[in-house]
């Protein structure tokens, strides 16, 4: 028989629960930390001073309650000591940034990353550099906890490896673990679906934050997903889960990058919309051309609108199947899905009123990101935080080294 | 749920010619009401009837639920009605801060009071998460398009107000500045407020509401929800008046 959880491990686990309520919903008063934790006041101190003496949050005064009484001390984190460095690998952009506790954004770089082979030395080489660049710039007191990136394709939980990307042209390549040889940090490097951290992302601090059922709809050269139940993000046996794009939607349609036809990616993706509105020939790509063609069809273009209308019935001929497996409270639509979606809504929404059931639908709300074209980063970020919050002492005290 | 903004049976004639029949709608707290209709429907006749521009000849306003009588805008603005314009009534030689309060200042004995109420138009705005403008004491002919439109919207969310009515907010906007427009609709709705969302783009109509009012030559056609109507059945709605089971019996 299994003794239950020893002294120990309670604790480690209210200091993670506590750092999680600074990291997520920042500044807060120990007051507040009570009621909300369900922890004895003097608990509460014991947590907060042991990570106030391992760095991880400072106590401050607040400014005037206006209230009678002593005013209860704001526990802030430590934002721009302990931060992670987040990655994200897209189709036409690579992007790095040192992120601080309690989700800020400390600084970052960005690079345009040209369609082609996917070149894992020089790749990492970019990536690693960048990081080093921000590094060489913090002060000596800061600390870096974690590093992770969100890359665009199918990765194997567990180590990290890249199993399929069609969209980066890639194949079972160890990023994970080469990124970390480069960065030389003595840190493994997390690697996640970019749509599943967008949408963890989301759900923590975007528009999603109060919501336990969401999906979320990434659009790029293709579209991902990432689906949360019960608050958890279904990751599947091997966390190839999530894969939205690919479900098929129209047997014998498009020919897919992933080798089957009619996939939802295949016929809502970036090539099909230029396809469709006669501008695959033209010199842009990507989220500009997207826009170029909403803006268009705003401007009276028929063919535009047609092309977009195309699309918008086929996107909510998905989302109707999704919410009638999964009946989330919300759906969100990122990335160049965001443009799509408020350029074909009466599409989306008339096939949703046909094709979805109307208990799933009746509480179903439709929305667009709020984090943008950062959803991703913060995921990775979120990623590398991880095992800070699981063991904060632990990680701290081997990053301090 | 009772509806935050009710008006039942409303009349209205200018002269002989009636321009409203018998007009009810409502508008929930936490939603957005589109109001749709074609060129001379009654939309906009509809919407300075709540304001108070116009009296009416007939019908009911219910506020959360009391019946109230609404004389004049002064009287809308003290139930917490705000309406913006489509010419949105900014002073472009003021700055956003000026155009926030202009008329309504807030005083410490007898000089304006800046510092507070450059504190609270910055707290507006970034309670509404805008981030597009660089700084409130910007003068109002530098902003876009977009802009000012974020300023207009700011500007009626300043003052505690429950209703929120918005006359083509995305009209002569570009498509990035619409899509901005559309998520501070959205926005507002989602922080409680019952917005109520005039658009002749049936897109952005779809993208943001919750319910869909039609009216057809100055009569309410049917007051739907968007999840149970489709594309067609609006655009019947519209521009017929009824749509199979929907709109008005013949």
């Amino acid at each position: 028989m299994r003794a239950g959880p020893s002294q120990e491990d309670i604790r480690r686990h209210n200091l993670g629960a506590l750092l999680r309520h600074v990291h997520l919903g920042g500044p807060i008063s120990r007051a507040e930390l009570t009621s909300k934790m369900g922890l004895n006041r003097s608990t509460i101190m014991a947590l907060t001073s042991d990570l106030t003496a391992a760095g991880l949050v400072r106590e401050e005064l607040p400014r005037e309650t206006g209230r009678a009484g002593r005013p209860s001390l704001v526990v802030r984190p430590e934002s721009a000591r302990v931060y992670v460095f987040a990655f994200d690998v897209g189709p036409d952009r690579l992007a790095v940034a040192r992120v601080g506790l309690g989700g800020v954004i400390l600084d970052r770089r960005e690079a345009v990353r040209l369609r082609g082979p996917f070149e894992l030395d020089e790749l990492t080489g970019i990536l690693a550099g960048f990081a080093r660049q921000m590094r060489r710039k913090t002060r000596d007191d800061t600390v870096c906890v974690g590093a992770a990136a969100a890359v665009s394709g199918g990765v194997r939980k567990g180590d990290g490896v890249i199993r399929f990307g069609p969209n980066l042209g890639t194949q079972d390549v160890p990023f994970g673990e080469e990124l970390g040889r480069r960065l030389g940090l003595g840190l493994p490097v997390s690697v996640g679906n970019d749509a599943n951290l967008a949408a963890l992302a989301e759900h923590s601090r975007g528009v999603g934050a109060a919501v336990r059922d969401l999906i979320y709809l990434h659009g790029d050269v293709g579209i991902g997903g990432g689906i949360i139940a019960g608050g958890h993000l279904l990751g599947g046996h091997d966390g190839y889960g999530g894969e939205v794009g690919h479900m098929v939607v129209n047997p014998g349609g498009r020919a897919c990058g992933c080798g089957s036809h009619g996939c939802l990616e295949a016929e809502v993706g970036e090539r099909t919309l230029l396809e469709t509105a006669g501008r695959l020939a033209g010199e842009q790509h990507g989220r500009d051309a997207v826009r170029a063609v909403v803006d268009a069809a705003d401007r009276g273009d028929i063919v535009a609108q047609e092309a977009l209308k195309r699309v918008g019935d086929w996107l909510g001929l998905g989302v109707a199947n999704l919410v009638n497996i999964f009946n989330p409270e919300m759906v969100i639509f990122g990335g160049m899905l965001r443009e799509i979606y408020l350029g074909s809504a009466a599409q989306v929404r008339t096939r949703l009123t046909l094709h979805a059931m109307a208990p799933q639908r009746e509480k179903l709300r439709l929305r667009t990101s709020s984090l943008a074209d950062d959803a991703t980063l913060v995921g990775a970020a979120e990623l590398a935080f991880a095992h800070v919050l699981a063991d904060p002492l632990e990680v701290l005290a081997r990053a301090n080294g | 749920m009772t509806p935050l903004l009710e008006v039942r049976g409303i009349d209205k004639s200018f002269g002989p010619v009636q321009v409203l029949h018998d007009v009810t709608f409502a508008a929930q707290a936490g939603e957005v009401t589109a109001l749709v209709g074609d060129n001379g429907a009654g939309k906009s006749t509809l919407v300075k009837c709540i304001g108070g521009i116009y009296p009416i000849d007939g019908g009911d306003i219910v506020f959360d639920g009391r019946p109230v009588q609404v004389h004049g805008p002064r009287d809308a603005g003290e139930l917490g009605i705000e309406i913006v314009y489509q010419d949105l009534a900014l002073c472009d030689n003021l700055d956003i801060v000026q155009n926030m309060f202009l008329g309504r200042e807030r005083r410490s004995g007898l000089v304006l009071d800046e510092a507070s109420m450059e504190e609270l138009a910055a707290q507006t705005l970034d309670g509404l998460s805008v981030r597009t403008v660089k700084s409130i004491r910007q003068q109002v002919s530098s902003l876009s398009g977009g802009q000012r439109q974020t300023v207009a919207i700011a500007k009626a969310v300043l003052w505690n107000s429950k209703v929120v009515i918005l006359d083509e907010p995305t009209a002569a906007l570009g498509v990035a500045q619409t899509a901005q427009v559309l998520e501070l609709v959205r926005r507002l709705a989602d922080t409680g407020l019952a917005v109520v969302l005039i658009s002749h783009n049936l897109n952005d109509v779809f993208a943001v509401s919750d319910q869909i009012a039609a009216l057809y030559l100055g009569r309410m056609a049917a007051q739907v929800r968007t999840a149970d109507v489709t594309h067609a059945q609006v655009v019947e709605l519209i521009t017929s008046g009824r749509s199979g089971d929907l709109g008005i019996a013949q």
